[in-house]
This record gives structure tokens, sequence and C-alpha cells, in this order.
């Protein structure tokens, strides 16, 4: 639709608009805005204050204390690595699922297993469905060294057992399968279902031009899937940057720190040490973070807003 | 020699396909297996295929948890969150998506910050707001929380939805004199059901599986949500897995199910603008 | 002596209870409050789902009723505190972890039980306060006043699997630490079989700082606070010593046990893939009910080089000042019925631990839980209130201790870097927050019982 909206000229821009005219958008748009001023702003101005306190949580009143919180979540050396393992965990798991997902869904285009597609169609839903703290339990309970049925699996074949979650590298990469398991799903639905509005006249003429499938998936598949890798992108951007629930019942971000993400590490600050001006500055610095990320992806990919 | 290639070919992609179900489904099926087993057959080495099932862990989580009574307060938020979403949602994407006004970027803009907004940003003022107004434990704290992200999801797809219904169709019904109003609810809603299907089922996912936000603003054991049945088995001394997996089904079934029944809509509804 | 004491103390609540029958009985101490709903905090332990079991004879008694709020452990102060902090009044009878009393005391968030034991309405006169155990009492006891009344009263114990020594060639349980690893372990450990002599719950938060951190810190001399030179002392020689030898199990321990909490602990011991572990006295009816059958053996925690400081924990109830009077008094009425006398052997019988002499100390209860014997020795003369220290800011403070105990453990850092920076950060966070002007000495308050 990148073109669309100059081609497009919406019925009301005819003429020279009328007051009238101006507001009708809004009649639309208001409701929500209003809701969501009423929700979402007035906690983000209020942690914006507290983050300008020093307040531990049942030790005495706030008192101002200027930048203090800040500088310490510049300083902590905590709070800079989970942002790091944030970023790392986008960073490698968004690639590795897009390119899956595009795999899956090409393959799903083409097979002539009709059964099998269909029943593949219903099932990618599965994954993001189940209940992220009841994924973690899940891979708690399947990926335990001793216990689980994944080492067990493994030793089958002859494997030896690997220990997911007691050590920190490992239980990264743990954590990132999880994640890579739960959204390559997703990402195959969502281009799938845009490789479904690939036109068939198009797509024979290009069959019909060449055998290989380079060009054809270049000129005509990747071009129907663009819009769907960007919301790809979009979405779980959000949702890793968002994830707390999975992680968190693996085993709360450990071993030590090495699977906390910075929204585990602000909760643990915020509910566990209860150190809420700390945790408020940590919070408007990660708001400060995602918007930046959003602003990024909106110029790169949804031109069209302008 | 050609064919025997492509046969081939067509062999190992259906073969893959098999495994990637195979990978989708393990967990899901060792969940529910699990709930049917015995905890020692559970941590059977080597493990078991084959046992004798029993709803014995059914029977414990539903007499020792309020997970029935916490399975409808799921259903209540969940239902009533979706709704208000949709209704202050769908006409908000129609105004972004058919009109060009001052600020439409902005508002865009800002709509999906929303949605990457950090819950634990604004979980304290939640809960001390709620509180001030006696709504602790109260399912509407829950139904207008989530509107945080189900309003940004909503707009987010239906945007695009809006978009692709033919502009020459609503003019059509201008001349026939139908207002702007009459034009979003007779024509234009209609023709985006996938799309309304699609961001029903993805917030309604969303809103069920939220834990957060349920484990603070509904701490009582009659206000819970179900998915947090699920967390306060793990603060035992000792997991009772059997028990645990049969919660997490009851508590991972009407999502799944959910999902299942709108999957043929989500090809349409979640092209993301591919249509043109 | 203890023995006369006892039976003095037994006759007098006899005499008491025969004067004052007539004076004073739970179902007219509680005809005002008839009707009254109250909310209590719970776990998701044995001793509450007894408790909750029982619950229903004392709303029939009272006419008051009672819901538990069971919590995750790691999630109830958080809850507690939101509770409070808010006012929002969810909670009338609060559950304080050992290491809590000071957190809900200081900002009067919870009532002094002289507010109730003062009034002869609803004080039972055999509420017998010197039934309890005297380190319980100055476990809960902040600025010379009691707040709580201890509930689900923990050991650390030993518990093996007797079978599995015997294969060893071992007829009973190592007594020191020492012996544990030098004598034991090599013989119990076979990796390529994979079982393992000993497993120590080492997860992230409380488990790390409480059971696996503190555990090897008391018993080679080390602990956590100088309160007299105000300084934290968990880098001193004898800490270092006590964690070195924490990793010199690393290596007779499961791979992944940097991350296993309590549950996976015990479950490979139940798995008999461990031969010991040493864990909660709270665990018993679990570990009884288990496949061990008459395998599961029991004893007090190994001694350290310095002597024996077994693990210390566990919870009482308190009464929230914020509630109205009404649910203040029902919910006092009901902490006095739940760790009352009367109920210990109940509660004992259906799984619960409890800091009561005469229950716990009952020959013909001992026969049937050998957990008490070892626990009440622990009680009595090895182990220390202070086990953990009791800070306003602990919660902060057992994270940093957690956060460096397991990058310790993971071989991350090395001990003794390790116990500097903890050190380090401990003692700056001690002093960004104040902490120093608000401990509780809960030792001090030892004299005040015993």
């Amino acid at each position: 639709m990148t073109d669309t909206a100059q081609d497009r000229a919406p019925p009301m821009a005819a003429a020279p608009p009328s007051w009238k005219e101006k507001l009708e958008p809004w009649f639309f748009i208001l409701p929500s805005v209003v809701l969501l001023l009423a929700i979402g702003l007035y906690p983000v101005i209020y942690t914006f204050i507290a983050s300008l306190q020093a307040w531990v949580m049942g030790m005495g009143p706030p008192s101002f204390s200027g930048l203090d919180n800040y500088i310490h979540a510049f300083g902590s050396s905590d709070f800079g690595h989970s942002v790091g393992r944030t970023l790392i965990l986008i960073l490698v798991t968004l690639p590795i699922e897009l390119i899956l997902g595009m795999m899956i869904a090409l393959a799903l285009d083409s097979t002539n297993f009709a059964i099998l597609r269909r029943l593949l169609q219903i099932c990618l839903v599965i994954p993001i469905a189940i209940t992220p703290s009841v994924v973690g339990l899940l891979t708690q309970l399947m990926f335990n060294e001793q216990l689980g049925i994944i080492n067990q699996l493994l030793h089958l074949v002859g494997i030896p057992a690997i220990d997911w979650l007691g050590r920190p590298t490992a239980a990264f990469i743990t954590v990132m399968i999880v994640q890579i398991w739960e959204w390559t799903p997703f990402v195959a639905l969502v281009l799938s279902a845009a490789l479904s509005t690939v036109p068939k006249d198009i797509d024979e003429a290009a069959m019909l031009e060449t055998e290989r499938w380079w060009p054809r998936f270049r000129d005509v598949q990747l071009p129907f899937m663009w819009p769907g890798i960007t919301a790809a992108l979009v979405f779980q951007t959000a949702f890793t940057i968002k994830e707390f629930d999975m992680i968190y019942s693996i085993e709360k971000g450990g071993p030590g720190t090495s699977t906390e993400t910075s929204v585990m590490q602000i909760e643990r600050m915020a509910f566990r040490g209860f150190d809420v001006g700390l945790a408020s500055a940590e919070s408007i610095l990660m708001l400060v973070l995602s918007i930046v990320l959003a602003r990024i992806y909106i110029r790169v990919f949804y031109r069209e807003m302008d | 020699m050609a064919d025997f290639r492509a046969t081939l070919l067509r062999a190992l992609q259906g073969i893959a396909l098999v495994v990637v179900l195979v990978v989708i489904l393990f967990p899901l099926y060792w969940m529910v297996a699990g709930s049917l087993k015995t905890e020692p057959d559970l941590f059977a080495i080597p493990p078991k295929w084959f046992f004798t099932p029993t709803i014995a862990a059914y029977v414990d989580a539903i007499e020792n948890t309020d997970v029935l009574t916490n399975l409808l307060n799921s259903v209540i938020v969940t239902g009533s969150a979706v709704a208000l979403g949709l209704i202050v949602g769908a006409p908000a994407a129609y105004g972004i998506a058919r009109y060009r006004f001052r600020g439409r970027r902005d508002v865009w803009f800002w709509y999906v910050t929303n949605w990457m907004l950090v819950p634990v940003v604004v979980l304290i003022p939640f809960y001390l707001t709620a509180s001030k107004l006696g709504l602790i434990n109260n399912p509407i704290v829950l139904i207008l929380v989530y509107q945080v992200f189900i309003v940004p999801l909503v707009v987010w797809l239906l945007v695009d939805q809006f978009s692709s219904v033919p502009v020459a169709l609503e003019e059509a019904a201008q001349l026939d004199g139908l207002s702007r109003i009459q034009i979003f609810l007779r024509i234009a809603l209609p023709l985006v059901k996938p799309g309304i299907a699609v961001s029903a089922i993805l917030s309604g996912i969303f809103a069920w599986n939220d834990m957060l936000y349920a484990f603070i603003l509904t701490p009582s054991p009659e206000a819970r949500t179900a998915p947090t049945i699920v967390l306060s088995y793990l603060g035992g001394y000792v997991i009772p897995w059997p028990q645990v997996m049969a919660a997490s089904t009851l508590v991972c079934a009407p999502v799944i199910i959910g999902g299942i029944i709108v999957h043929k809509y989500i090809a349409r509804g979640l092209t993301m603008g591919a249509v043109k | 002596m203890k023995s006369f004491t006892l039976a003095v103390a037994t006759a007098a609540a006899l005499y008491a209870g025969v004067n004052q029958a007539h004076a004073w009985s739970l179902s007219e101490a509680a005809a005002p409050y008839k009707g009254t709903s109250i909310t209590v905090v719970g776990l998701d332990r044995p001793s509450y789902k007894i408790a909750q079991k029982l619950t229903p004879e004392f709303e029939k008694e009272t006419g008051i009723k009672v819901t538990w709020n069971i919590f995750p452990y790691e999630d109830t102060l958080k809850e507690e505190t939101l509770n409070f902090i808010s006012n929002s009044q969810q909670f009338d009878a609060i559950l304080s972890d050992v290491v809590w009393p000071v957190n809900f005391a200081d900002p009067d968030w919870v009532l002094p039980l002289s507010h109730f034991t003062g009034d002869a309405k609803l004080a039972d006169p055999n509420l017998d306060l010197k039934d309890f155990f005297p380190v319980w009492l100055a476990s809960f006891t902040v600025n010379n006043k009691l707040y709580g009344l201890p509930f689900d009263s923990y050991a650390g114990l030993l518990y093996y699997n007797k079978s599995m020594l015997k294969a060893a060639g071992f007829d009973g349980p190592p007594t020191t630490w020492d012996e544990l690893a030098h004598t034991y372990l090599p013989k119990l450990t076979d990796k390529s079989k994979r079982v393992y002599g000993y497993a120590l719950q080492s997860a992230r938060g409380e488990t790390q700082t409480a059971d696996a951190f503190a555990r090897f810190l008391w018993p080679w001399g080390g602990k956590f606070i100088d309160y007299s030179n105000k300084t934290v002392a968990v880098n001193s020689p004898d800490a270092v010593d006590g964690i070195t030898f924490r990793e010199g199990l690393l290596k007779y321990m499961p791979d992944g046990i940097v991350s296993d909490d309590h549950s996976q602990v015990v479950e490979m011991f139940a798995q008999k893939q461990v031969a010991m572990i040493t864990e909660w006295s709270a665990f018993y009816p679990t570990l009884s009910s288990s496949n061990l059958g008459s395998d599961l053996g029991i004893a007090p925690e190994p001694k350290g080089p310095k002597g024996a400081y077994s693990a210390f924990g566990g919870f009482a109830y308190m009464v929230s000042s914020q509630v109205n009077k009404k649910h203040q008094n029902a919910a006092y009425l009901f902490i006095q019925w739940l760790t009352s006398r009367e109920m210990a052997k109940p509660l004992i019988e259906g799984g619960a631990v409890v800091a009561r002499q005469s229950a716990d100390e009952d020959p013909s209860v001992q026969a049937k839980f050998p957990n008490l014997a070892p626990m009440v020795k622990t009680w009595e003369t090895s182990t220390v209130p202070d086990w953990r220290p009791q800070l306003e800011c602990y919660p902060r403070f057992s994270d940093i201790v957690s956060d460096w105990g397991s990058r310790i453990e993971l071989g991350q850092v090395g001990v003794k870097p390790g116990l500097d920076s903890m050190e380090k950060d401990l003692t700056a966070y001690m002093k960004s927050s104040n902490c120093w002007g608000k401990i509780n000495n809960p030792e001090a308050a030892m004299l005040l019982y015993k």
C-alpha cells in the first residue's frame, strides 16, 4: 500500500475542507485517544516524577533527588547489561525467525500435500497462543539437565547431556531457542497470508518465464511479503522488549543474571528491591529506547504515513 | 531425471514440513501428556511414551484451586477488554485510514508507541490509582489497563484493512445519501471482518495471557485470572508437575481453540496491507 | 532445670486454664466479630495447606469468615508492601518472613501484640508465650516489642538416602561438613551413572542468599554484618574459607545446580539421583510420602570448623494496623487460635511445622515425625536468629548477596574478588539507603525470652 495513499484521494478531500470536515476524522479517533490518554499517559508522567525522587518503598516518604537515579542507572552495569541482552535477543532471534518463517511460508505455498498444509496452517497459531509463563514452565521441565526430555531424546541419538539451564551462555541460548520456537510460526503465518495474496496470473506468468526459483522469489513473492515482514519485525521487537513472563518462569533471569532482560531488571529493582525511584528512571530510559526503535522502524518501513 | 529430482524435492519439502509440525506440537503434547501422567511417570528415565492416563491431576487442580472461577474471570475480562478495544479502536483505524488531516502521522505513531509501552513502567502508578479508586480486585481495572495494548493493536491491524477497501464503493454509497457513520458501519466494517477477527484473536491472546498486571491488580483468589493459577503453583516448595501441567492445559485450551476457530480469517486479516 | 520450668509452666497454664475457664472462651471473645470477614496471607506450602483445612473449625466456633490469599513466596513481600503503601486494606493477618519484621514494624504497618494481649477480652489466658522457642519470639521482636506469633517455622536439616549411604559403606550420616565433603562425597558420586553425593539448591533469589550462601558463611565463622563496627563482613577471611569450601562441593553436584531451586533438588533426591540434601524441616511430609520410603534418613545439618549454625527460617503472623478495629481484633483471634498450644498437634499431624515446645518435644509426636528432634535441637543449640540480618533494606541487600553469590558459584568471578565486590556493593547500598539506622538485632532480644 506504499503508493496507494497518494493514488487514492480520500473522498472528503476534494473540496477545501470546512471546519466540520476538519473535525470529522476526530469524531472517529477521539474516543480511543481519550481512553488511551486517561489510561496510558498519566502513569508515564507519574513514573517520570518518581524517577526524580529518592524513594525506597517502606523506607520513608519520597524526596526530590534530581538526576541521581539516572546517574545511578547509567553507572549500573546490571542495567546496562540487561539492555544489551535485550538488544542481542532481538538482533539474533529476529533474523532467524524471519528466515525460518519465510522458508516455512514458501514451502507451505508450494507443497502438494494439501492435508499437511491445512494442518500446519491451523497449528502455526498455537505457540503464541500458549501462555508465555506456561512456555517458560515447559522449558524448565523439558530442558532440565537431569530430568528433562530434551536431554533424554539427545541421549537416544548418542549426544551427551547438555546443561541447558545451568550455565550462563547455554541458558541464554535456551531462551533464544524457546523464543524462536514461539515466534517463527507466527512469522510464517503472517508471511503465508501475504503469499496467498500473490495473484495467480502474475505467478504463473513468472513461472513460464523462468524455471529458477530466485527470480520468481525476488520479483513476485518478496514484494508481496514485504509488508508482512515489516509487521513481523515491529510486532516481535515490541514483544521482546516487553518479554517478562516466559523468561521469568524459566529461572527468574538466572543463572546469575545471565538471562535477565531489561524489563526483568526493572521489575527486580521495583518489586524485589522496592527502589521505586531507580526503577522509574530505568523505565523512562527504556521508554525512550523503544520510542527510538519505533521511530526507526516507521521511518524505514512506513513511509506512506507522511 | 528432472521428474525424479522434482519428486525428491517435493518429498523432502514434505518431510521438512512434518518436522516443523512435530517441533511445534511436541511441547503441547508433552504438556497434555504430563497432565495425564503420575509424577513418577512424568520423570521416568527412559521417558514413558505409553502410560495409563489418569485425570487425578485435573481433579486435584479443580478441587484445590479456584481454577474454574479464574477461567470464568478470564473469559469476562478478555471478552470485555477485546470488545471495548474494538469499539474504540475500529473507528479510530477508519478515521486514520480514510482522512488526511494534520497530526495524522503523529496520532498513528502515538498508538504504536503505546503498543511498545513496557508494563513494568506503569505498574506502580496503576496500582496506586486503582487502590485510590477502590478498584483493586475489580475486573474493570484489568479491562481498562489492557486497552494500553489492545487499542494500538486493533488500530494498527485495521488501518491496513480499511485502506484496502475500495474507495469507489464508499463514494457510491455517499452518492446514495449515506452519512459517513452509515458508510463506516454498513459498508466498511463488514468488509474488514477478517481484520476484526484477527485483531480480536490476537488482542484476546495477549489479554488472556497477561500475568504481570493481573497478579498485581487482582490478587485475591476469587478475582484472579486463569494464568496466575499456574504461577501460584510455582511458589510451593515442591512443584507438583502433573497438576501444573493440568492447570496449564486448562488455561491454554480456550485460546488455542479460539485461535483454531478463527484461523481461516487469519490469511485474509493478517495481510498487513499486502492486498492492493 | 529445663523440665522443671516446663512443668511449672504447664502447671501454671493448667491452673490458669481451670481458673479462667469460665472467664474466657474463643466463641465468647469472638461474639462481637461474628460475621466479620478477614483475609489471611498464606503460601503454597504444607503448613498453610493444613491450616486452611482446619480453618472451618475456627469459622464454626467464632462466626468469623476467613479467606486465605495464597501467594508464591517470591511475590508475598511485594503484594504486602503494595497493600500497605497504598493503604488498600486487602489483608488483615499479615505473614512475615523472619527477615521482614523490621520492614513492617518500623513504618507501623503492623501492631505490637501487646495491643491485644493486654486486652482481657481478646487474650487467651492459655496463650502461653513461653511455650514458643525463644529464638522464634526474638526473631519477631523489634525494639523490644513482640509483633508476631510464629507459624511455619523451619530449621535446616540433612536429609540422606540410607541405602545409598549404606551401599557406599557408611552406617550413618556425616556430622561435619569436612567429613561430608572429603569422606562421603567421593564415594557417593558417580557422574557416569548420573548419581551425585550432594545437591545444594542455589537458584537466584532468596534461595541463593539463604540456602546456598548463608549456609556456608556461619559454620566457618563468617557473618553478614558486624553490628558493633557497623561494617559489612561478607568478605572476612572466615567467609572466604566457607565459600571456597562451597566451591569445592560443585564437582560432586549435578551440573545445572546453580539454576536449581528447592523443587528440583528435592525431586532429584526423591528420584534417588542424589544421596544427600540440606533442606528445611518443612520438607519432611513431602519426602516421607515420596517413593523413598524407609530409605529416608534425617539428621541435623553438619557442623563447620567454627561450630554448628544450621539454616534458620520461617514465618509469623502479624496484625495489620491499617484495617479497622473489628478486623484487627478478628484477625488477632484467628492468629492466636492458629498458633495456640491446642492447635499445634493437629497442625503437625497434618504436615505443618510449628515452634511450640510442648508439641515439638512431645515424645509421642517425635516418634511419628523424625524431623522434629533435629529441628528442636537446632533451634535450641545450633543456630542464630540473625542467620540472615534483619534490615529494613533487606530485600535489595539479599538481592546483591544473591547476585554475587551466583556469580561466584558459576565461576564467573573468583571467591575472594567476588566477596570483595559483594562487600563493596552492600556497603555502598547500606549507606545510600540509610540502612544502618534501620537494623533490628534479634540476637539482643534473646535476653527477653531466655
